[in-house]
């Protein structure tokens, strides 16, 4: 079985003169902590909005929230929710059936989870057709379409990473050891990460 | 270094920093200022002083290959410099706070004042006038206004250079209370000045100036009784605030 | 032309950025079509139809120009070609033009280009001079003038300063740490790509209707949500050189954690490495902060949005909250890494190890953590909550503390030291230590409130800006530059020109930023292009000097091209320092090191008999070796410098 990990640092190993292998210095391996790090920013990108909601909400607005004439679809919404959050056990469980070397298992989660997740970004965009309003009306609008938006956008490149690690798992990449399934983990990591984001964001806009 | 510091000190605060002054404020402000500077004076001077030392006495001399001496620190000194200058801005934070204080206090019989600033015009209004507005900001003297705030279209700021208080007026929507939109200051020095805005406002923002009167309050009263018959004269409404 | 376009290079990358555009715009066209809406939407603010482009083309630029190509075969699942490090190392000066993932190569184009972008910043600040040599207008009218000051501090800040430290870091950091290269090699590469797009995006904003941007580099909100388009570019600019910041100082924390050599621990990291990893983790999570804002602004004014519009319920100083809550931590992201730099030249110039160095370390830390508590010192104005005011002085002046420290550290290790005093890095080092104090002090008087609201948004704001930032992190740059001139281009540059260079920058600098102090505190306000006439006289001195001081920018780089060129051989290690990068050639073998070294010490044991920082790979006895050639060869840098002799 081919093993091309996620080498985007990383050469592959080769005949010819080239660089020295690194020390690695530190136990956490190059690209977890590149994508923990990139999951920081993330979260700070999502806190400026975030602070912006704060500031719409809480400092200078007067009234009800969300103000009179915005209405919330939470149950769809909340549906939506558990949707997106039982995909986050999909990718756990691929990782697990790669890390015991079953290939059925690692594909089957890996497509459940694309295709949950597809579903939740549909009804998202349905649930904008259908709200009643833009996000050009009020800040309400403005910071609803803003949050919700900036989400939506990350679920898509999750599920451009998650396109990619289906068709490498079809391809037959991927292999039980460590070094072999960085391909599944790092998306999977990224992925809880949009999950995780969802249910605050659910609950700051929808709930409170 | 003493010395140094002394004479540095003696001829920075010599120096007139701020130009005229010309508000109750305004004292308070240019003492912590040369309080500051006479601080930062002698903290520059202990910098450079050690500087031009080392600099002196430690230069090499040409061919020198050596190496210095291997020291690795010094505890003492280090915590010496860490601990004084923590001392010497909580010093200014505290002394500064009470000087803050002291120029926000608000008095009893302050005169309010409305400023309202659009591109790229200022427009004052007396409440106390009937709401007479005008765009030569006119005001008594030794007596403390209570200005509160509108901007119109994007941020501006009120600056007299004279009275050294400075406020951004910011366009509020209709909740408006979140920002801090009052301030107070008492001119004591009769003359005539320069409102500057001191916030980018666009285009016209070099040129948004306007001018500031300051005399006594029976001429104040005469201006008041002019400008109110002005208006009258002029078949009433805003036209003396040249709004239109 | 054909096989141009096949290949990935400027050629294709051109194409891709047509092709990108071309997309784009019929993305909006169609878009608009479909929902029924009037196509060209040329509103003052909005033209999607160009707005849009402006992301797609410098896109689809990226992807022709290869920047992708293995990423798209790695995504679609094919075997990836093996690395045949073709895109290592440059031949020839077209390799520069590449998409090279080498961080040699890289630190140099970082380099260049950011000192383009310095030039052209430089430029228009003497335009602005130009016009402020006397009261009333003269050369540009109000309007263009304010597209002057806010262009010249975009780029001065967004693609100068900024990325310039990561260039330099590029460099000298993996040699530094004992790595082979970056943890992830087409990431830099990537990153060193967006930042030309940044800048071309700032420049290009003077072609568009209405103008270059004007609302100022701080772009407040609601007069940026209504400028003209020019402010888009603005937005998008800062889009793309945040992308670029975001990933290297990714890609630096992931290398400084991941990759040291056997030995290097923490404690004996270089102060540079430090500073950089402070300064990672500053950008890392304050940067994100000015990218959602610009959003804002951007959704604001080609969607309609009404973030920012404070009569549909929005609220326009939480754009003020949000810029500074990345903007302040950005002042330390221009600083720190000079912080590094200083420790450097000034432990080998001086040839003494720093005085306490891991209250040094410490003080960074302290900073980083300090520095995201203070943002509100630039609203004590803004008529923000007025009880946030007195707690955010306090953590202002508190940061002169760790800084304070930092200074009082190279001042201890000056004593007892041998002060090479005639090497140009150390100058600017020494310079930098007196300008900078200076600029901090007067940060610190800001930070009292009642002193800045007499002071706030006046010439007073614009001499501390430049003393922190021109004597600040332009002269810790110019010492980066003279420092590692040998190592990365294996030439020496002329001693005697730099001597010139320094003090024509240090007089200039001073007659163009001291007065600038009394005629803020007198009255006159910053931004704008008239003023009364009792500041006349000051603002012609001011002008004067900074023609000089543009003057001696020229030398400088007369003395660069010239010595890059034609200056004699650098030996490996000219200055005899102790850090690992300096152990190799000069410039360095295209792998950096055939084995990776071992590090046994600190890394400034200068004086320590026996002390070593590394073992180079191989034997022990070759390290030895290079050490009484140098003295030999090159004089060292005691009196005679070593690059005096050579020159043009
Ligand atoms: C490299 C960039 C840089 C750096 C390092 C700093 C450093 C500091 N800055 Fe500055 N600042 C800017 C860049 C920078 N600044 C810019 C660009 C703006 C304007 C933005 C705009 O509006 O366009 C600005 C504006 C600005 C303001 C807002 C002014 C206003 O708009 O009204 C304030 C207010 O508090 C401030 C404070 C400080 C302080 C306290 C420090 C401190 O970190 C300084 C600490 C250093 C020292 C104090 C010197 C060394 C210390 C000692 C020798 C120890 C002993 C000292 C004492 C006991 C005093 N700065
Ligand atoms: C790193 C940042 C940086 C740097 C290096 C500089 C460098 C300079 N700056 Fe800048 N400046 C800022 C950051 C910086 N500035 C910021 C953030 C602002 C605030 C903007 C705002 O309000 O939004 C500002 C604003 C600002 C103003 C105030 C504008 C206003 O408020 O109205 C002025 C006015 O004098 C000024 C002048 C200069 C000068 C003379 C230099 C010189 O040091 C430049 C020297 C360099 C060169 C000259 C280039 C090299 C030489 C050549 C290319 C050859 C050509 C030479 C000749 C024709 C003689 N700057
Ligand atoms: Cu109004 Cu500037
Ligand atoms: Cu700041």
């Amino acid at each position: 079985m081919e093993s091309a990990s996620v080498a985007v640092g990383q050469a592959e190993p080769h005949e010819h003169h080239g660089p020295p292998e690194a020390h690695q210095s530190s136990r956490i391996d190059r690209q977890t902590l590149g994508i923990l790090l990139f999951i920081v920013t993330e979260a700070m990108l999502f806190g400026a909005f975030f602070a912006s909601y704060f500031f719409l909400r809480v400092v200078s607005n007067e009234g009800p929230w969300p103000p009179e004439g915005f209405e919330l679809p939470v149950a769809v919404a909340g549906v939506n929710t558990a949707i997106l959050i039982s995909s986050s056990f999909t990718v756990h469980w691929a990782l697990e059936a790669t890390r015991k070397g079953n290939r059925r298992g690692m594909q089957m989660g890996l497509m459940t989870t694309w295709l949950l997740g597809s579903t939740f970004l549909f009804i998202q965009i349905n649930e904008y057709i259908h709200i009643g309003f833009s996000g050009r009306d009020g800040a309400f609008g403005s910071i609803f379409y803003g949050l919700t938006g900036l989400h939506g956008a990350h679920v898509l490149v999750g599920l451009l990473l998650l396109s990619f690690a289906n068709i490498r798992a079809w391809r037959g990449h991927f292999g039980p050891k460590a070094k072999d399934h960085l391909g599944v983990e790092v998306p999977g990591i990224y992925w809880h990460f949009v999950d995780v984001m969802w249910i605050i964001v659910f609950t700051v806009v929808y709930i409170l | 270094m003493l010395a140094l510091t002394v004479v540095g000190s003696v001829v920075l605060v010599q120096f007139d920093w701020f130009g005229d002054a010309a508000s109750e404020e305004a004292p308070p402000i240019d003492t912590l200022f040369d309080v500051m500077v006479v601080l930062s004076t002698f903290v520059f001077s202990i910098v450079m002083v050690m500087f031009g030392y080392a600099i002196w006495k430690f230069r090499a001399r040409p061919g020198d290959e050596s190496d210095g001496a291997p020291i690795h620190g010094n505890t003492k000194l280090e915590i010496a410099w860490t601990v004084i200058p923590t001392i010497i801005v909580l010093f200014g934070a505290g002394y500064s706070w009470i000087v803050l204080d002291d120029i926000e206090a608000r008095a009893d019989d302050a005169m309010p004042l409305k400023v309202t600033a659009q591109q790229f015009k200022w427009t004052f209004e007396y409440p106390e006038a009937d709401g007479l507005r005008s765009d030569e900001l006119h005001v008594p003297v030794d007596r403390q206004l209570d200005v509160q705030l509108e901007a119109l279209d994007v941020v501006h700021s009120f600056w007299v250079p004279e009275w050294r208080i400075k406020r951004d007026l910011v366009p509020a929507g209709e909740g408006g209370d979140e920002i801090d939109d009052e301030f107070v200051v008492t001119p004591n020095e009769e003359g005539t000045f320069s409102l500057v805005c001191t916030e980018l406002c666009g285009l016209g923002h070099t040129t948004m100036r306007a001018t500031v009167v300051v005399e006594s309050q029976e001429e104040f009263d005469q201006w008041l009784d002019d400008q109110a018959q002005a208006e009258a004269g002029a078949g009433g409404g805003s036209s003396a605030a040249g709004g239109t | 032309m054909a096989v141009a376009i096949k290949q990935p290079g400027l050629a294709r990358g051109a194409l891709g950025f047509i092709v990108g555009s071309a997309f784009g715009f019929g993305l909006v066209v169609a878009l608009r079509a479909i929902s029924g809406l009037e196509i060209f939407q040329t509103e003052q603010t909005g033209y999607p139809h160009l707005v849009v482009p402006a992301i797609t083309g410098p896109l689809g630029f990226l992807v022709g120009l290869g920047a992708f190509d293995y990423w798209f075969r790695w995504a679609a699942g094919r075997p990836t070609i093996p690395e045949d490090h073709s895109q290592h190392g440059a031949k020839s000066w077209r390799d520069y033009f590449k998409f090279n993932t080498d961080h040699k190569v890289i630190g140099i184009q970082y380099i260049v280009t950011t000192f383009f972008f310095f030039l052209v910043g430089g430029l228009i600040a003497m335009l602005i001079r130009a016009e402020l040599a006397q009261p009333g207008t003269q050369i540009v009218d109000p309007g263009v003038y304010n597209g002057l000051f806010s262009t010249h501090a975009a780029i001065m800040i967004f693609v100068f300063v900024i990325p310039v430290f990561a260039g330099i870091a590029n460099y000298v950091l993996p040699l530094m740490i004992g790595a082979p290269d970056m943890a992830f090699p087409r990431l830099n590469a990537l990153s060193f790509w967006m930042l030309p797009i940044a800048g071309i995006l700032f420049l290009s904003s003077f072609l568009v209707p209405g103008g270059a941007f004007d609302a100022g580099w701080t772009g407040y909100a609601p007069l940026s949500t209504g400028a003209p388009l020019g402010q888009s570019f603005f937005n998008l600019g800062v889009q793309f050189a945040g992308a670029s910041s975001v990933a290297t100082a990714l890609n630096f924390l992931v290398t400084i954690v991941t990759m040291r050599a056997p030995g290097m621990t923490f404690w004996r990291m270089p102060l540079l490495v430090w500073a950089n990893l402070s300064t990672s983790l500053l950008v890392v999570a304050a940067t994100p902060f000015i990218a959602g804002v610009q959003f804002m602004v951007l959704f604001d004014r080609v969607l309609h949005t009404n973030f920012f519009q404070a009569a549909f319920g929005g609220d326009v100083l939480s754009y003020q909250h949000i810029f500074w809550f990345y903007s302040h931590p950005a002042v330390y992201i221009m600083m720190l890494p000079g912080f590094g730099i200083i420790s450097e030249v000034i432990s080998t110039h001086a040839r003494k190890p720093i005085f306490g160095y891991r209250l040094m370390a410490l003080a960074l830390i302290g900073i980083v953590v300090l520095s995201y508590t203070v943002w509100a010192h630039h609203m004590f104005v803004s008529g923000m909550f007025a009880w946030l005011r007195v707690p955010m002085m306090i953590t202002t002046l508190l940061i002169a503390v760790p800084t304070g420290i930092k200074i009082f550290s190279w001042l201890a290790t000056l004593f007892n030291s041998v002060l090479h005093l005639r090497s140009t890095a150390m100058l600017f080092a020494l310079g930098f230590v007196t300008t900078f104090t200076i600029g901090g002090i007067s940060g610190v008087m800001l930070g009292m409130v009642p002193i800045d609201i007499h002071v706030s948004d006046t010439y007073f704001i614009v001499a501390h800006i430049h003393f922190v930032l021109f004597g600040g992190s332009v002269f810790t740059i110019f010492a980066g530059i003279y420092h590692w001139f040998p190592k990365m281009t294996g030439r020496m540059y002329d001693e005697k020109l730099g001597r010139v260079h320094f003090y024509l920058t240090l007089v200039g600098m001073l007659g163009t930023f001291i007065p600038m102090h009394w005629v803020g505190m007198e009255g006159m306000p910053r931004r704008v292009a008239d003023y009364a006439a009792q500041f006349g006289d000051w603002n012609l001195m001011i002008s004067i000097s900074s023609f000089l001081l543009g003057i001696a920018q020229l030398v400088f780089l007369y003395n660069m091209i010239v010595s890059w060129k034609w200056g004699p051989r650098a030996t490996a290690n000219p200055w005899r320092a102790k850090t690992i990068e300096w152990q190799v050639s000069s410039p360095p073998p295209i792998f950096n090191f055939d084995e990776i070294p071992r590090v046994v010490g600190g890394p400034y044991e200068f004086g320590v008999p026996g002390a070593r920082h590394a073992i180079m790979g191989g034997e022990e006895a070759e390290v030895r070796k290079p050490e009484p050639a140098v003295v030999g060869a090159a004089g060292g840098g005691g009196g005679g410098s070593p690059g005096e002799r050579g020159g043009p």
